[in-house]
């Protein structure tokens, strides 16, 4: 019974989103704070280093951390804005559950742990162990990742885990495994700084990673060339060298025909390919007929351009690519991935200074949360859930028998393919919102109401919490001790600035209770964070990611420690691969051909328009945090299409029109934004905003064959005009829309 | 700023109302008959601080921006609709002058704290100064020994008995002006000692030398009723002069810092007259954002005020920088930054 | 005279080319203790039909300010250090035309106080050490506060300016702008 209790209206009324500002002259004790806390944003992969302000066991404000490597003190909006999550009006103080026709009630903790295990187990008793499925995410710290990791196999004993990371990372983790073995940005930031040519292929680093900014206009200083490849004229991309303006879906025939440009031209590092690389000629082969003139034709770049950039990859002696969800977002994220890694492989520049490569990660702990055993198919330490001696080691870790240990479950997408089709009947969830966040969320909305059973651990009622049955009150960020890893790979200090508030639990104790109602207390006796984190580092030894050699103190005193860092006299590595020694099976880098092929949905005479779809600066995800802090929603109060003029016209359009999107899944309404920088064949929504003013209404749950991404990045729509000029953005409290 | 040292026309005009005021002095008090003689080293600070005021006002109102809207507004009020306009005027003054109700959203205690100070000042000045000018002055009715007479200007304005409510308010309207004068000073004072933007941003003679002075004046004026009420007197000729010091150098001090905005603030009515008038006449429309951003005789009075001031802002083709709205204006420096970055060759630099 | 010192040795650099507009300066400017929750420093898209260009605008701190020219009030006042504070509580009338007449745009207007409000240059921070909110947090160097030195090594293919050409009137300003090589003024058409 997970159909809304109450209207929506009701439920909004009472628990958000509602915008919070702080007091014009700023919170009381912001002056004079009991305790100054160095910790980080809770937000994206950067995960900037901020002083925050308490008083009186209250975050009051922050202040900028000067001496944090990374960021010096730097930060983007959501950033400065961040603090705002704590002293909000719609935090959750205790349990509550869903009472039809009134909406949620107040409720014990006792009664609502009595209620959560007594469904998981009739559930599980009567539809069998898998029934039962979890869905978590990465914004939570190493040791919450791996401790549910660990309470998914052990006290649920459902395969069926799977996180957000799946709409983030995955294609970047499993092309990196494919080449390296390994699956972690190849260098940390700074060795942007003398890099002589960039790429930065599908990451609107400027709104989604604004403080990577610096690094990047850092080496422009020093005399570095700028390749930005984005079909839209982002903030990078306006002041670019090269700007390639790339139509949706059609990635890996650029990286493609920039290759066969590259082996054409004998532009490639032959001693490294020879003895450390393998796959070259199959790669190669595959790029063959990839001629600048089809690529053009492809892609819809000018020759010159891709040619312009090719060469300036190509003479460069030091280099960097960076790339980010634009390119791995797609049914083919992989085959893109490795695209990318392809050119970095064919010039050698990599394992040396100033030579790097690698996925931005997305989320808060986006790096860290993807390598403990968070992923349906996945053990700590990045090992392989279906390894029998990856399966051993674990087992004998958690204390368990391997064979009790579940095999490999469904991914984020396919948990709710399986609840449509009855296979699955309940659901914890923690740190997720997947009716915003995952593609068609009409068909994820009337998968929610199938459940029989869903419990949400959260901070915040998000809109997915509002199908719950009983929502328990766990923790923000600030709340809990822990580690988080950065997009660099370097581990970092969470700390515990304030404890939760009202009868609010941390997330953690919440876990643990429900384990040992489960009967598995014995498993999960942590007293604190750093034992979970303790058990981790054992757990992680020996994998890929290995933790074994970081301790909290040695975090505390380098302001982080690079894994993998295998011994605890071991100085953590900044830059992978300086000895060439890949992860792989074999040893070498691999190659791995990416013949171009057509993305999951293309346009045709009924949706003759590319549809793609991203971020803005101000928002975060979903919008669970950041649809709630009041100056963030105002600077971008609502989603718009971005539609070229030339498309404008076409259609009649004109600024600020209510525009009709519509997909094969679904259909939306949004004011036009008429502008010269995007391509004229392809329009574009941000996705952070719900119901019906959520782009993923419009999006396909088409998903990659091996990362299992969903193609949120291109797909067909028409474009209606309604004739009428949308009303001024902030009356549409697009926020909270339902 | 392009102030001059000395000003003839000012001289004048303040030596003027100066006399003008001794005149008055003369013929309110009766010729000096209703004269407190005690009170004449008040009489003189007074008059030394009218001449400042009017001295300053004058200088002020020949500055060029306060001249146009000093020449604007009284033209506009005084032409058309007038019954409207001093409807418009009254209607303001309530809110602005009284009332000083802009001050609320900036923090409610702040406003509470300002209107205790000013309606305490105001209330002072209303007392003091005909007492001080011998207007006012009080006298056992005829044939009465408990009944108080009050005078203004010589004339009979109403008696009351000796032992009433009333007289009892009356004698002590100082001392209630006193306890709004501490409370609104004192919190003020405490929010400038603890507020670190102000801490950062304040001057001790601008901004807390006047809060010490008003405290002074009120607790000196409070210890001179309690000293010849409860404590026989004691020490009361030293308080009176302490209280005489302060008031006096709160006198002439009045023109030159703080406590001129006293005298500024009807001028804010100005600007709203002018503003409302200025949207009736149309506004301007900025040519790089197109849309409206001001009146348009705003722009039009600057482009003449700020040549006035030696500013010229006429590009060659005769359109004024100050054409632009303040988006307008920042668009175009980042356009002409822009051109300037793409001639050195290099968008990145 | 100021109870609190501003440090002498650093200067404001701004590059608006190098703006993301992300409006982190925004945001952190109303965490500035002078001036609760009013965000002074602006950050606005140039001409966001054609180009995803924004620019970024603190107060220059010309030499001769025009807004404090331009005052009725007599509200805006420039201290030893060449810094113009904000318009005074007390003395503002609301009128604009330090909003109007700024050649910069800077000064803005707050309606519901009646008041003019604009950067003070983060007095409370620059007057004890530390940097400006906003050139603190800017993460694309678009705003940068330091020395003299620290610039010319940062951008060594930048020169800063600090007089401007509008129309017929040359403002000389504290704030430099960084300009290409060799530049000594930005004329604005």
């Amino acid at each position: 019974m997970a159909k809304l209790p109450v209207e929506i209206e009701k439920i909004i009324d009472i628990f958000g989103p509602h915008k919070n500002y702080a007091p014009v002259d700023g919170y009381v004790g912001k002056d004079e704070p009991d305790e100054v806390v160095k910790t980080h944003c809770c937000f994206c992969g950067m995960q900037c280093g901020i002083k925050l302000l308490v008083k009186e066991n209250k975050v009051v404000g922050f202040e900028p951390w000067m001496e944090f490597p990374f960021n010096e003190g730097r930060l983007c909006p959501k950033g400065v804005q961040r603090y705002l999550q704590n002293n909000h009006p719609d935090r959750l103080l205790h349990p509550i559950q869903r009472v039809e026709g009134k909406g949620f009630e107040k409720v014990s903790w006792d009664d609502a742990m009595d209620k959560t295990v007594s469904e998981i187990k009739r559930i599980q008793e009567k539809y069998g162990k898998h029934a039962f499925s979890m869905l978590s995410g990465v914004s939570l710290t190493n040791e919450k990742s791996y401790l549910v990791g660990k309470f998914a196999r052990v006290a649920l004993k459902t395969r069926n885990l799977d996180y957000n990371g799946r709409l983030c990372m995955v294609s970047a983790g499993a092309g990196n495994k494919k080449a390296f073995g390994l699956d972690r940005a190849s260098n940390n930031y700074s060795d942007l700084e003398y890099a002589e040519v960039i790429i930065v292929t599908g990451a609107n680093i400027s709104e989604t990673f604004p403080t990577l900014t610096h690094w990047i206009w850092k080496a422009r200083d020093r005399g570095a060339k700028l390749i930005v490849v984005d079909p839209r004229v982002i903030p990078l991309a306006r002041t670019a060298d090269i700007h390639l303006d790339v139509r949706p879906g059609t990635d890996s025939a650029l990286y493609g025909a920039m290759l066969k440009y590259l082996v054409d031209h004998d532009m490639l590092d032959h001693d490294f390919i020879d003895n450390h690389t393998s796959g070259f000629q199959e790669t190669i082969d595959a790029v063959k007929d990839y001629t600048l003139e089809w690529a053009e034709e492809i892609t819809g770049i000018s020759k010159e351009k891709i040619k312009a950039a090719a060469e300036l990859w190509g003479k460069a002696k030091t280099s960097f690519l960076l790339h980010a969800r634009g390119i791995e977002h797609h049914s083919k994220g992989v085959d893109n991935v490795v695209g990318c890694i392809n050119l970095v492989l064919a010039t050698g520049r990599i394992g040396k200074p100033y030579c790097g490569y690698g996925t931005i990660t997305g989320q808060g702990n986006g790096q860290g949360g993807r390598e403990h055993g968070h992923k349906c198919d996945q053990l700590p330490g990045n090992r392989d859930i279906e390894n029998p001696a990856h399966r051993q080691y674990i087992a004998d870790v958690w204390g368990i028998k391997e064979e009790d240990l579940p095999h490999t479950g469904l991914t984020a997408y396919e948990i709710i393919e399986a609840i449509h089709r009855g296979e699955i009947k309940g659901l914890i969830s923690l740190c997720f919102n997947p009716l915003v966040s995952l593609p068609n969320n009409n068909y994820v909305r009337s998968a929610l109401e199938k459940l029989e059973f869903y419990v949400c651990i959260d901070f915040f009622l998000n809109e997915t919490a509002r199908h719950a049955d009983i929502v328990l009150a766990g923790s923000l960020q600030e709340e809990e001790e822990g580690t988080t890893t950065s997009a660099e790979g370097r581990v970092i200090r969470i700390r515990q600035a304030v404890t939760p508030p009202g009868e609010a639990r941390t997330d953690t104790s919440i876990l643990l209770e429900i384990a040992e109602r489960l009967g598995e207390k014995d498993k999960f006796t942590y007293q604190n964070s750093e034992e979970i984190f303790n058990e981790l580092r054992v757990a992680s030894k020996g994998g890929t990611a290995d933790y074994f050699g970081i301790s909290y103190k040695k975090v505390e005193d380098n302001m982080g420690i690079f894994w993998p860092c295998p011994t605890e006299d071991h100085p953590g590595t900044p830059r992978l691969w300086e000895d060439r020694k890949f992860k792989t099976p074999d040893g070498k880098a691999h190659f791995n051909p990416a013949p171009y092929k057509l993305p999951g949905e293309v346009t045709d005479v009924e949706y003759p328009i590319t549809l793609t779809t991203g971020r803005v600066v101000s928002q975060y995800l979903s919008g669970t945090q950041t649809r709630r802090i009041g100056k963030l929603v105002d600077q971008f109060p609502e989603p718009m299409v971005e539609i070229h003029p030339e498309m404008a016209m076409k259609y009649g359009i004109k600024q600020r029109e209510l525009v009709r999107v519509s997909t094969r899944r679904g259909e939306g309404i949004f004011p036009a934004n008429i502008v010269e920088t995007i391509r004229k064949d392809t329009v574009f929504i941000p996705y952070h905003w719900p119901g019906h003013k959520s782009a993923n209404q419009l999006t396909p749950g088409t998903l990659d064959p091996i990362s299992k991404i969903p193609e949120f990045k291109v797909c067909a729509c028409q474009l209606d005009p309604q004739g009428t000029i949308a009303p001024s953005a902030n009356e549409s409290e697009a926020y909270a829309s339902v | 700023m392009k102030n001059k040292t000395f000003n003839t026309k000012a001289l004048l005009v303040a030596t003027l109302v100066s006399a003008l005021t001794i005149v008055f002095v003369f013929l309110g008090s009766r010729q000096l008959q209703n004269f407190d003689a005690a009170l004449v080293t008040y009489l003189f600070g007074t008059i030394f601080a009218f001449f400042g005021i009017v001295y300053r006002y004058t200088v002020w109102l020949q500055r060029p921006p306060t001249w146009m809207y000093f020449k604007r507004s009284l033209k506009f009020l005084f032409t058309g609709k007038i019954f409207a306009h001093l409807w418009f005027l009254g209607k303001e003054s309530v809110q602005n002058i009284v009332l000083q109700k802009f001050i609320y959203p900036r923090s409610k205690y702040r406003w509470i704290a300002h209107f205790c100070i000013a309606i305490g000042c105001l209330s002072a000045f209303a007392i003091t100064i005909p007492l001080t000018f011998g207007w006012i002055h009080f006298t056992l009715a005829p044939n009465s020994i408990s009944i108080y007479e009050a005078h203004f200007f010589g004339f009979k304005m109403m008696d009351f008995q000796i032992n009433s409510f009333m007289a009892f308010l009356i004698f002590h309207a100082l001392n209630w002006s006193s306890w709004l004068v501490i409370i609104g000073s004192v919190y003020y004072l405490r929010r400038r000692l603890t507020n670190p933007g102000l801490i950062a941003t304040q001057t001790f003679e601008g901004d807390l030398l006047p809060l010490i002075l008003l405290i002074a004046i009120s607790v000196t004026g409070l210890c001179l009723t309690y000293s010849y009420q409860f404590m026989k007197g004691f020490a009361y000729d030293f308080l009176a002069v302490i209280h005489a010091v302060t008031v006096i150098m709160f006198l002439i001090w009045i023109p030159f810092g703080k406590f001129f905005h006293i005298i500024q603030r009807p001028a804010q009515i100005g600007a709203h007259i002018y503003k409302q008038e200025g949207i009736k006449k149309g506004m301007a429309v900025c040519p790089h954002t197109g849309e409206q951003f001001a009146t348009k005789l705003h722009i039009d009075d600057l482009k003449i005020v700020t040549k006035q001031l030696g500013f010229d802002f006429t590009h060659e083709d005769g359109t004024s920088h100050l054409d632009l709205s303040p988006e307008g204006k920042r668009s175009r420096l980042a356009q002409a930054h822009l051109k300037a970055r793409v001639g050195g060759g290099n968008l990145f630099g | 005279m100021n109870l609190t010192n501003f440090n002498t040795s650093e200067e404001f650099f701004v590059d608006m080319q190098r703006c993301i507009g992300c409006k982190a300066c925004e945001m952190a400017c109303a965490e500035c203790e002078t001036n609760g929750q009013q965000t002074l420093i602006s950050v606005n898209y140039v001409d966001r039909a054609s180009t995803i260009q924004t620019t970024v605008q603190v107060c220059m701190h010309c030499e001769d300010p025009v807004c404090a020219n331009v005052c009725p009030a007599d509200a805006i006042s420039q201290d030893e250090f060449g810094v113009v504070h904000t318009a005074s509580t007390e003395r503002c009338i609301g009128c604009s035309n330090c909003v109007m007449a700024c050649p910069f745009g800077v000064p803005k207007k707050v309606e519901e106080y009646d008041l003019m409000m604009k950067c003070t240059m983060c007095y409370d921070r620059t007057s004890v050490g530390k940097k400006p909110m906003c050139a603190t947090v800017c993460p694309s160097g678009a705003l940068f506060y330091g020395t003299r030195e620290q610039i010319e090594e940062m951008r060594p293919n930048s020169t800063p300016i600090n007089n401007f050409i509008f129309g017929k009137e040359k403002v000389k300003t504290k704030v430099n702008i960084m300009m290409p090589k060799g530049s000594t003024e930005l004329r604005i058409y």
